[in-house]
């Protein structure tokens, strides 16, 4: 989170992609970072021992994110 | 006191009683659960005085978020968690370490690795606030060990949001998350100081942090010969290494009265010990497989790993109670991510309290 | 007895930020991918790279890792962010 908006204060646009066991935490951080309610991607939990096709289909989850709020509307 | 009154900058509310206060606390999530002595002017001041520090002095930034730690915040909390004001300077003191970068507070507050801040005491202080580090010294051994690492607990919990849920993301955490502090036992031993090991003069009091997972016992009684000892101690590390994790770093063993005497005896030093250890705290990574973590073992299942990239990384404290063939290691959060690191107290802690 | 107690919080508020300007497209465009290097990203991250390149025309796709998951990303990583389009960065996990 706090990698994705170093970048946006740098006018880079940015997405953090988290599993859907940090997204408080990612909400936290967002807030004590100054932005709070900053968008970002959730992917199922765990990564760690997911297979390649269920990394593949959070990869897919992660292209329609980062379409949905990296580009204008 | 200081002639003029001290000018805090906190926010302050009005409660009945003290009792009121603790629900003010609780109902904030500003406790850990535990009641709070309630933070009045008065004592903060009492606090700020002792330490000679003014209330928007920095105690320091918070190198991830950039959040500023006054010492007004940091007094709060300590006098929340039940310090004198003689406790704050090595509050204080402890704070500052763990803001050095390379502790990695943040992370290592924040992880699902759920580890605590372990506070080792060493110097005259110790003796001037009555920390002690014999009996239970590794549980509620004394007032000065229990309030000060419960101090740092508060000011992470709320200066830095550290709650559990909130920046704390710790899946299982462990009992010291209250508090973690340790006297070293100077008396009773021949070794020097952990702070003499770790670049200190002798007779300066110190802080040492390191980012901690909850001890391990061993239990050796049956042996003087310091090989077989530590030999128990390297095979609890290497436990560590196959079930919970492999990466090197700031391992501490704390090593009570009856087996340091024989280690003593035999002429080793703590230089001894944690060259010995060095050498035999080391897995095969393939060993992972025997601990159901065949997954990750790959191609390198040949490849040693030590428990230490030297033996300096090792802490060795002297402490316990008197008898027993005990011993602990407690290992690193998360190897050498965070590196434990080592805070002469002030130079005020050696000046006349100011005068009332 | 009455009494009067102080906040313990950082009561600071922190500097507000804001998103940079969104894009019109990701083809064409640099994306710079931030991996924490958290067990299981590295496929992540390479099919998010394919994906990328094959389905929507990004030019580029610098991957990096960060030497510490727990900590920001190194400066020298931080150094690159304004010489691309757009950054994705993970994983929270």
């Amino acid at each position: 989170m706090h990698d994705a908006i170093t970048a946006e204060r740098l006018k880079v646009p940015a997405i953090g992609v988290m599993t859907t066991r940090f997204v408080s935490a990612a909400e936290l951080m967002s807030r004590v970072l100054g932005m709070p309610g900053y968008p970002f991607a959730v992917i199922p939990h765990p990564v760690s021992s997911a297979t390649d096709d269920g990394l593949r289909e959070m990869a897919a989850i992660a292209i329609g994110e980062v379409k949905r709020l990296l580009l204008r509307l | 006191m200081i002639g003029r009154p001290m000018q805090l900058a906190s926010r302050t509310y009005d409660v009945a009683d003290v009792w009121a206060a603790q629900e003010l606390y609780h109902a904030n999530g500003w406790t850990d659960g535990l009641p709070i002595v309630p933070p009045t002017r008065d004592a903060v001041a009492a606090c700020l005085d002792w330490a000679m520090m003014e209330p928007q002095q920095l105690v320091g930034i918070e190198p991830v978020r950039g959040v500023a730690i006054t010492a007004e915040k940091l007094a709060i909390n300590a006098i929340m968690a039940g310090c004198l004001p003689m406790h704050f300077p090595v509050v204080l003191t402890a704070f500052t370490a763990m803001l050095r970068t390379e502790f990695l507070l943040h992370g290592a507050t924040a992880s699902t690795g759920g580890c605590a801040v372990l506070i080792i005491l060493n110097g005259p202080i110790r003796l001037e606030i009555g920390a002690s580090g014999t009996f239970n010294t590794l549980g509620n051994s004394d007032r000065a060990t229990a309030v000060i690492g419960r101090a740092i607990r508060l000011a992470l919990i709320n200066i830095l949001e550290v709650r559990p849920g909130g920046i704390d993301r710790s899946t299982l955490g462990h009992p010291g998350k209250f508090t973690f502090c340790v006297a070293e036992d100077e008396e009773n031993t021949t070794w020097a100081p952990l702070s003499v090991h770790r670049g200190l003069p002798p007779e300066v009091s110190a802080v040492t942090v390191m980012a901690a997972g909850a001890p391990r016992q061993i239990m050796n009684e049956w042996t003087t010969k310091p090989e077989e000892i530590l030999e128990t101690f390297a095979a609890e590390m290497r436990a560590n290494m196959r079930h919970y994790s492999i990466w090197a770093g700031n391992y501490a063993i704390v090593v009570p009265q009856q087996l340091r005497e024989h280690l003593q005896t035999a002429g080793w030093s703590k230089s001894d010990v944690a060259a010995f250890i060095f050498e035999r705290a080391r897995i095969h990574r393939r060993e992972w497989a025997d601990a159901g973590k065949g997954a990750v073992v790959r191609d390198r299942g040949d490849t040693v790993y030590g428990a230490l990239e030297s033996p300096d990384q090792l802490l060795v404290v002297a402490a316990g109670g008197p008898a027993g063939g005990f011993g602990a290691i407690i290992p690193p959060w998360l190897g050498h991510k965070s590196h434990a690191v080592t805070e002469a107290i002030g130079v005020c802690i050696d000046c006349e309290p100011p005068k009332a | 007895m009455q009494l009067q107690v102080l906040d313990p919080t950082n009561e600071a508020i922190p500097p507000f930020g804001e998103l940079a300007p969104r894009l019109n497209s990701l083809a064409g465009k640099t994306v710079g991918l931030i991996s924490n290097g958290k067990e299981g990203t590295k496929g992540f991250f390479a099919h998010l790279d394919r994906m990328l390149r094959d389905d929507h025309g990004v030019a580029n796709v610098i991957t990096r890792v960060k030497s510490n998951y727990s900590a920001p990303a190194d400066p020298h990583i931080v150094a690159e962010i304004a010489g691309w389009d757009a950054v994705v960065s993970g994983l929270g996990d």
